[in-house]
């Protein structure tokens, strides 16, 4: 599917800034727009009118998001949504996307090189992209590396505790989604994927505004996200179907955006007219093209995949 | 003292800073994200231009070019940075206190190659390689192109080749 790029509405996010634009009619009336931040809204409202199986590879924009090797304002996204299956099932999707587009590569790197190894090597690590990814929950990486029970890090109080302990500064206004990932960032990530992709999942609740929770425990959301080598590539969800739910959370994250002094804008009512008409039970996932050709080229830097990234123009 | 950073965004919520820091007095250097907006104390440190005499003992001696006062950097400090390190030439030393703590690394350093191997790496997709030693002593992997007596520019951030001179 193919997918605008120039929006009225993005997605509320709080954690996304929006570039922001003016469209001008005929007499320069003028009308805010925005540059797509994902293909997400639109390809669920055709999901809604039917469409089936689909997916879009699209322009995404994200301002702000300079000064780091594994982001470009302008990225490319490439989005796909099943009907009728769990998130386990994009799970496999992702394994068989990986492999094919290595085996793609092999075959036309082995005609010219007969010593070439079978392996992906990025940075001088040798990955075995092979079935079955290692699968982790969230739950299970906190105590692994971390050692923290993520039964209590769950509890507010008991995570300012923690992170105390461990010498992170928690101040007044330390949100436990701060201390949640300054926990993973520093001892977490950098052990996933390594010489072989991680499937992360079972987020907390709080950190997957558009996936479905979990039916036995509402804590976790039926979220993944898979690395290699330490490099996020995916993020996937059981999609939320219930547009009250959905409307509450657009109304949480707008609130959020006002607080933090970010770009304003109305959320997409029509969205929400859409989910009322019903939403297919369905899973989707959103994986970085820039950030896979960075692994397959082998580059340490998504500068490096682009003719002319961003920070080069400034 | 803040060596490098770069900005992170996890999946979902505010941005973080990954850093690497390093010690004043060992060297050592770790690895901490910050959470954005986290405060830190500034350090007074200053940039002088300064010529590298000569090594003595575990000490780097340099010379300050203005004044030609002279500071001695010890090894940790300099890290894997006394590789290309060239007697005579000017390098940017950071000042704290009155005291050498380091030296900011140049983008790209140029330095003779003074011996070639005729090892030659198989690896069609990156093209041929082999190792070359440098006048300071670098080991670095350059293309078979380069002979004995070249001028190569090394990044010594990675230690990777960039161009012949």
């Amino acid at each position: 599917m193919e997918t605008p790029i120039l929006i009225l509405h993005p997605p509320a996010e709080s954690y996304v800034e929006v570039f922001e634009t003016t469209i001008l009619d005929r007499y320069r009336k003028k009308t805010h727009a925005y540059l797509s931040t994902s293909p997400e809204v639109p390809l669920k409202k055709l999901l809604v009118a039917g469409i089936g199986n689909c997916f879009s590879i699209t322009k995404s924009f994200r301002n702000t998001e300079m000064q780091s090797n594994i982001h470009n304002p302008e990225f490319t996204m490439i989005e796909w949504y099943r009907i009728g299956v769990p998130y386990t099932e994009i799970m496999k999707d992702c394994e068989d996307l990986l492999l094919f587009i290595h085996t793609y590569l092999l075959r036309t790197r082995e005609a010219s090189d007969q010593q070439a190894t079978k392996d992906l090597i990025y940075q001088g690590a040798h990955i075995d992209l092979s079935k079955p990814w290692e699968r982790f929950t969230v739950s299970e990486v906190f105590l692994k590396w971390a050692n923290v029970s993520f039964e209590e890090f769950l509890n507010f109080d008991t995570a300012k505790k923690i992170a105390t302990k461990k010498g992170y500064r928690v101040e007044k206004d330390t949100s436990w989604e701060e201390l949640y990932n300054q926990v993973f960032l520093n001892e977490i990530e950098s052990h996933l994927g390594r010489g072989k992709p991680t499937i992360l999942y079972e987020f907390p609740s709080s950190l997957a505004a558009l996936a479905k929770t979990k039916a036995a425990d509402p804590r976790v959301a039926e979220r993944f996200e898979f690395y290699i080598e330490g490099l996020e590539l995916g993020d996937c969800y059981s999609e939320l179907t219930d547009w009250k739910e959905q409307e509450k959370r657009f109304g949480e994250e707008l609130k959020a955006i006002k607080k933090s002094g970010g770009t304003t804008y109305e959320y997409d009512k029509d969205f929400i007219v859409a989910l009322q008409s019903g939403l297919p039970e369905c899973s989707g996932i959103a994986v970085g093209v820039d950030r896979l050709v960075m692994l397959f080229a082998d580059t340490a830097k998504i500068q490096d995949t682009l003719l002319f990234p961003v920070e080069e123009l400034l | 003292m803040m060596t490098d950073m770069t900005f992170v965004n996890p999946g979902k919520g505010s941005a973080f800073v990954r850093t690497k820091l390093k010690s004043l007095t060992s060297g050592k250097v770790i690895e901490f994200t910050f959470k954005s907006g986290e405060s830190a104390t500034e350090l007074d440190v200053i940039t002088r231009e300064m010529q590298f005499l000569y090594k003595e003992g575990d000490a780097y001696v340099f010379m300050d070019n203005t004044s030609f006062e002279q500071y001695n950097i010890r090894e940790t400090l300099l890290s894997d940075f006394v590789k290309y390190l060239r007697s005579n030439d000017t390098y940017q030393v950071l000042v704290l206190h009155d005291e050498a703590v380091g030296v900011r690394f140049p983008k790209k350093v140029w330095l003779k190659v003074t011996e070639s191997s005729e090892g030659i790496k198989g690896n069609s997709s990156a093209g041929a390689t082999k190792t070359v030693e440098t006048e300071t002593g670098a080991i670095v992997t350059v293309p078979l192109f380069i002979k004995e007596g070249d001028t190569i520019g090394i990044d010594p951030e990675t230690g990777s080749y960039l161009e012949r001179g």
